[in-house]
């Protein structure tokens, strides 16, 4: 409890936590608590919630096929776009960490260059690209590959490769910074040791890596968790997902439902985090456990 | 190809290498006999390094062979090579404990467990270091993470072990410590040794052989003892203590003996080669190996005191000679009034017989 010690000596460092610490309390700890407040109540016509409390918000979710299904999507959805992700970042950081730095800041540039696009506009690209109409089924129809428009749009796959367009340069600046920190002695170590170029990888640079790829994967998992305008332009009303259902209540007034849908995705949001950092236990890089 | 480097662990022959326009390593031929320690002594950029590293495979050569065990490596990975090495920063891998960082080499070398395991607990015994195999390099102290590099080097058993500036992070008496228990450790098990160092206390104490490198080339190899003695260019001799050169004249042979006047005096050094009769000639003397007397006193170079550091065991005297030139000379204090001389006055100075050694041009 070293930082605590810290604070206690230094007056001046509480006085320069104090305001955001105060923001932060009032503006997302506060809300957060009446929102699950909220989600313990019964529905009401007139007012945000009525008056008798239920966990039925809650158990209604668990035990409805329809809620199940979209949850499951989400989730699939998620562990997708991030879990692809880093198998097409990976070559693309390990690429760029071995360029000369001049030539790698051209290029954290040009891939952070679609980045300065907004969402809409780029969910309306795939659009013209996938559309019945589009630019795929225009050249397959010419090319006398099919007869009718194949629907591309409207698909969780289609969601998942926007998403995956949006997402990809998150993933790799978390890793591109996650490996430049990796010693290249370690490296030449292993190979001194006699660990080939795919061992070496293996065994020392991959996992020397796992704190960029813990941060890449938990940054892609919940912005996709939390991802809207794309999955509702690409996804259409078949591929909904989680943050579409909250949406969907809050529209119909249905207050306590919508704050018990974002606390599900809250949990999940928490469960799968857990997992992953249990999994990659990104500490042990510091030869901690 | 082989016959010629039967003997010899490592041979590097005519190896350049160059980084752009830059020579790094200049035409070297060097070979290590088997159980030897060399070191690689020389001012930085001198390409000691990146000697080291050609013999690992890290770098190419641009020209010439390199051979360990009599194979040419020429065209083998690094990884494929049969040597281990310690690196300066040890190059622990942190996210393994002490045991499986020793234990590496021999799982890429696929030797079963057991066995890996004894051999392991073998290592860490030797380096003192039996009880850590559960720490991580980061709980260890400087010194401790230098034994496991060294063990998780030693442990597979190389066909040479290459050292580079390991000792160069250590505090002094810890490195000290270390040296002592290196070259123990080295000669207990016999393994051909490559150091490289800028160090020359260091390479004076722990080797066999030492090679002294400048712009890429080596301008001496032989044993500690012979280099300081028998420096045989300018560099060697000043960059090994200091030395006091002077230019001379062929004057006559007398046997084995080649006579050299300096000025007003006569010396002998062996005869040697290439000298020739009234030819220049350039030779040095160390400074404790010149003796000073009274300026009246009869075949000695004449002199005159500038400076006097008085450091209790010797007194170091700062000398003009007679062509202006700088002399240094330590002297033993004997008694309370050996060397009372002080800056202005005119001494003679006598250099020992046998100590006095030719330069080559270099």
């Amino acid at each position: 409890m070293e930082w605590v010690r810290c604070f206690t000596r230094n007056r001046w460092a509480w006085a320069l936590v104090l305001p955001p610490l105060l923001f932060f309390l009032a503006f997302f700890v506060g809300p957060l608590l009446y929102l699950f407040f909220v989600s313990l109540h019964v529905e009401s016509q007139t007012e945000l919630y009525g008056s008798r409390l239920t966990l039925d918000n809650y158990l209604r979710v668990a035990g409805d096929p329809f809620y199940l299904l979209i949850i499951r999507r989400t989730l699939t959805a998620g562990l997708a776009v991030s879990g692809l992700s880093l198998l097409i970042g990976y070559p693309v950081a390990l690429t760029m960490v071995r360029m000369p730095a001049s030539r790698r800041s051209v290029f954290l540039m040009v891939l952070l260059f679609p980045l300065m696009v907004s969402n809409v506009i780029r969910a309306y690209g795939w659009i013209a690209i996938l559309g019945r109409r589009g630019v795929v089924n225009n050249l397959l129809r010419d090319g006398g590959l099919i007869q009718a428009p194949l629907p591309l749009l409207y698909s969780v796959e289609t969601v998942v490769v926007g998403l995956l367009t949006i997402l990809l340069p998150y993933m790799i600046i978390c890793l591109v910074n996650a490996l430049l920190t990796v010693d290249r002695t370690l490296e030449e170590a292993a190979q001194a040791l006699g660990a080939g170029p795919l061992r070496t990888f293996l065994h020392v640079t991959l996992p020397l890596s796992t704190p960029g790829i813990a941060s890449g994967l938990l940054l892609v998992f919940l912005l996709t968790l939390s991802a809207y305008v794309t999955v509702q332009l690409l996804g259409g009303p078949q591929s909904k997902m989680l943050v579409g259902l909250v949406y969907d209540a809050v529209m119909t007034f249905i207050w306590p439902r919508a704050a018990a849908l974002a606390f599900i995705l809250l949990g999940i949001s928490l469960g799968v985090t857990t997992l992953m950092l249990k999994g990659l236990r990104p500490q042990r890089v510091q030869g901690q456990g | 190809m082989t016959g010629a480097f039967a003997e010899a662990d490592v041979a590097l022959r005519g190896v350049t290498k160059s980084f752009g326009p830059v020579v790094a390593v200049d035409d070297l031929t060097l070979e290590i006999p088997r159980g030897i320690f060399l070191s690689l002594l020389g001012p930085s950029g001198c390409g000691k390094t990146t000697t080291l590293r050609l013999i690992a495979g890290f770098e190419q050569p641009s020209q010439g062979d390199i051979f360990i065990r009599g194979q040419r490596v020429n065209l083998v990975p690094a990884y494929r090579r049969d040597f281990s090495m310690v690196f300066q920063n040890f190059a622990l891998f942190p996210h393994m404990t002490v045991a499986n960082n020793v234990a590496f080499g021999l799982r890429m070398r696929r030797l079963p467990r057991d066995e890996r395991e004894a051999r392991v607990r073998e290592t860490l015994a030797l380096v003192h270091l039996a009880g850590f195999e559960d720490r991580y390099p980061r709980q260890l102290s400087g010194g401790q993470q230098q034994r496991v590099a060294l063990a998780r080097a030693i442990v597979v058993r190389p066909a040479v072990l290459l050292l580079d500036e390991p000792l160069g992070s250590l505090d002094r008496k810890l490195r000290e410590e270390m040296q002592v228990e290196l070259r123990q450790l080295q000669q207990e098990i016999g393994i051909t040794t490559v150091f490289v160092t800028h160090d020359q206390e260091e390479a004076l104490t722990l080797s066999d052989r030492v090679a002294i490198m400048n712009g890429g080339k080596i301008e001496q190899i032989a044993t500690p003892r012979e280099l300081y003695e028998r420096p045989a260019t300018d560099f060697v001799a000043n960059f090994l203590g200091v030395s006091n050169i002077f230019d001379g004249r062929v004057a006559g042979r007398d046997g084995e003996d080649a006579l050299i006047t300096i000025g007003p005096i006569q010396v002998r050094v062996p005869w040697e080669a290439g000298l020739e009769m009234g030819g220049p000639i350039r030779v040095a003397v160390r400074p404790e190996k010149i003796r000073l007397g009274p300026h009246d006193e009869k075949e000695g170079l004449p002199a005159r005191v500038r400076h006097v550091i008085y450091l209790g065991a010797t007194t170091h005297f700062y000398l003009e000679g007679p062509e202006g030139q700088s002399l240094v000379v330590h002297v033993q204090n004997i008694s309370p009034d050996t060397a009372p001389w002080t800056p202005g006055d005119e001494v003679s100075c006598h250099l020992e017989p046998k100590s006095v050694f030719v330069l080559r041009k270099g």
